[in-house]
């Protein structure tokens, strides 16, 4: 069974001059431990995709099952709930709270989680560990370059031990090394751990490193190419 | 670790935080103080003048304020002073023969309340005998000594050792006059108090009037004030039939303005802390916008609407409270200083005077106060949290965090 069944899915944006179809018809199976870029141009919808499998947003119609279940169904509370304890996300930008060092911001999401102090101090080192910051453990978000963010949102994207990351435009704002070395960084956790990774992009060089390939074109699914 | 969260958080943006801190220590500063020089002025008003002549409690024959009439003197006056005197738990006693006569001297003639006391009580029960600017407090060599304000000195043109003739009506109902040498000039607060009042001998009286003592006051001073209502009652039984009146009935006009004054002072710091919910409101509005993003990711890697909710209410009684406290201390600190080496306002003293208030101010406030403030503060902080807190958890995360 697929870890996520995409049916049908649309989404229309009602504005106030004329609705917009950001969705049309997905249908789409994702499997444990896939590594998966969601590719297209700028509107094309990936973000809107990605937030309705994130729970973030509700489709106008279709469903997103889930382990057997159909999320779209879930009140917003449970929804909260639901991101904390089964998806762990990694956002363009904004991803970590400024006040907090890089441990503090991945125990903030295990201390949501209710995890005791011991734990959350354990698995936040072992990530930054295996992230490459073992080092700058308590090191601040604005003392830490733009990569080096990045890989601490992932870590924390980790940290809920979730069933699956998705990371939307994860590499935009990042130099072209900083973006090849995150990609690595993601790809070795995804091996390690058997985790699964979607994320969206519109830069070549990254979606080369995904195994499979979705190409939205306005809000269509165009083509889905496994390597 | 939300708690902790909180309290960084409102130190990100150091300058306007610490804007809206001093806002609040300087609105506190200024509003805790003002309340306590009232607070000192009033209880100065109120002290001064029980300690000039008013006393704790007064002891009358009924129907004396009618028309101070000498011959409504307290029936058996030296019994009552002798078995309020036994009571040593009461306090001070001082029987007072109050007769409305005549002031004269070769300059001019003035009508005045003679007071005859008994110099020895009267010290113990009020502080007029210490308030002298020249002379003694009738303890004099001189036949029928006498001790006039300064006011009445000036109006009447005497010194020390002047003369003066008093007239006033006897038991009978003619006239008695008494020769009188000045032996000391007194002067409080009360230039109205100065002008009317002399004090005499009562012994000197009782002689010039062939008559046993005669009392028409019996002040008593307290040992302990909050007593004052239990001594009341006390005195009652022991005096049936007399009108038996606590300063607050005497001088229901002051006892108004100490009453109210614990009032006043609460309404003034609510309407600062009214104003400060204002700029609390704003400051945490500002914070909140700016950290829409922030906010909006939290929510969408699955913060509940109510940690967001408790984060900015404990974000702005975090400030609040540092606000209020630096406030509360600076004032105590002000206030217990002023308090102990009072303030000196001799530099208005003659206007102060006509409000019968020392020149010397000693700003206090209840230690209650305080702590009902924090109370305040806590109230005002979670009322200025509402509207920033609401626009928090109102956010969409899906919007709040497209980049863009
Ligand atoms: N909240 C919204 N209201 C209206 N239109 C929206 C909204 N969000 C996205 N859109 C529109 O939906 C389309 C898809 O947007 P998006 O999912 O952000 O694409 P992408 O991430 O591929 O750039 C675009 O045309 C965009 O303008
Ligand atoms: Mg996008």
């Amino acid at each position: 069974m697929a870890l996520i069944e995409i049916k049908n899915l649309n989404k229309i944006y009602n504005t106030i001059a004329v609705p917009v179809h950001a969705v049309k018809d997905v249908n789409l199976l994702i499997d444990k431990g896939e590594f998966t870029a969601v590719v297209g141009p700028s509107g094309s919808g990936k973000t809107t995709l990605l937030n309705i499998i994130g729970g973030l947003d509700k489709p106008t119609d279709g469903q997103v099952i889930i382990d057997g279940r159909d999320i779209t169904k879930l009140s917003d509370s449970k929804m909260v709930d639901y991101r904390l304890k089964n998806i762990g996300f990694v956002f363009q930008s904004y991803n970590l709270i400024p006040v907090l060092t890089a441990r503090e911001n991945i125990e903030f999401i295990m201390l949501l989680q209710g995890e005791n102090k011991q734990k959350r101090d354990e698995r936040a080192t072992e990530l930054l560990k295996a992230v490459g910051l073992g080092d700058r453990i308590d090191t601040r978000p604005a003392m830490l370059s733009g990569g080096q963010q990045q890989r601490v949102a992932v870590a924390r994207a980790l940290a809920s031990k979730p069933s699956f990351v998705l990371a939307d435009e994860p590499t935009a704002n990042l130099d072209s090394a900083s973006a090849e070395s995150l990609l690595d960084m993601m790809e070795e956790l995804n091996k390690k751990y058997d985790m699964t990774f979607i994320f969206s992009t519109h830069d070549s060089r990254v979606m080369k490193r995904a195994r499979r390939i979705i190409t939205l074109v306005d809000g269509k699914i165009a083509d889905d190419k496994k390597s | 670790m939300l708690i902790a969260l909180s309290w960084k958080n409102i130190w990100r943006n150091k300058k306007r935080s610490l804007v809206i801190i001093m806002a609040i220590t300087s609105g506190l500063w200024g509003g805790l103080f003002l309340n306590a020089v009232w607070l000192g002025m009033v209880e100065s008003m109120v002290e001064t003048a029980i300690s000039r002549n008013l006393a704790h409690i007064q002891i009358h024959q009924p129907q004396f304020d009618q028309d101070r009439d000498i011959r409504k003197h307290i029936a058996d006056g030296d019994g009552i002073y002798r078995s309020l005197t036994a009571h040593n738990s009461i306090g001070a006693v001082s029987a007072r023969t109050l007769i409305n006569g005549m002031a004269s001297s070769p300059a001019s003639a003035y009508g005045v309340n003679i007071i005859g006391v008994n110099a020895q009580n009267e010290a113990n029960v009020c502080d007029i005998t210490t308030n002298l600017q020249e002379g003694v407090f009738l303890d004099s060599k001189y036949r029928n000594p006498a001790v006039v304000g300064a006011k009445l000195a000036e109006r009447l043109n005497l010194n020390l050792r002047s003369k003066i003739i008093l007239s006033f009506q006897n038991l009978q109902g003619g006239i008695n006059y008494l020769a009188c040498r000045v032996v000391g000039i007194y002067k409080t607060n009360s230039t109205q108090f100065d002008e009317m009042n002399l004090y005499v001998n009562q012994a000197d009286l009782f002689k010039n009037l062939d008559t046993k003592p005669i009392f028409h006051e019996i002040a008593v001073r307290l040992n302990a004030i909050d007593s004052l209502d239990a001594v009341k009652a006390k005195i009652e039984n022991i005096v049936p039939g007399q009108l038996v009146e606590t300063w607050k009935e005497i001088a229901p006009e002051l006892a108004y303005l100490s009453d109210m004054m614990d009032f006043y002072a609460y309404f003034f710091i609510g309407i600062i802390i009214a104003a400060l919910i204002f700029g609390i409101t704003n400051t945490m509005l500002m914070s909140v916008v700016e950290r829409f993003k922030e906010i909006g990711m939290l929510m969408a890697i699955g913060m509940h609407k109510s940690k967001v909710f408790i984060m900015i209410l404990a974000e702005t009684v975090f400030l609040s409270l540092t606000g209020g406290i630096i406030g509360i201390v600076i004032s105590a600190v002000t206030i217990l200083l002023t308090g102990y080496t009072g303030i000196n306002l001799s530099f208005i003293a003659v206007s102060l005077e006509s409000f019968g208030s020392a020149a010397m101010l000693y700003p206090y406030l209840p230690l209650s106060i305080y702590f009902t403030l924090v109370l305040l503060i806590v109230i005002a902080a979670v009322l200025a949290s509402l509207l920033p807190a609401y626009k928090a958890i109102r956010l969409l995360p899906a919007e709040a965090i497209r980049t863009n």
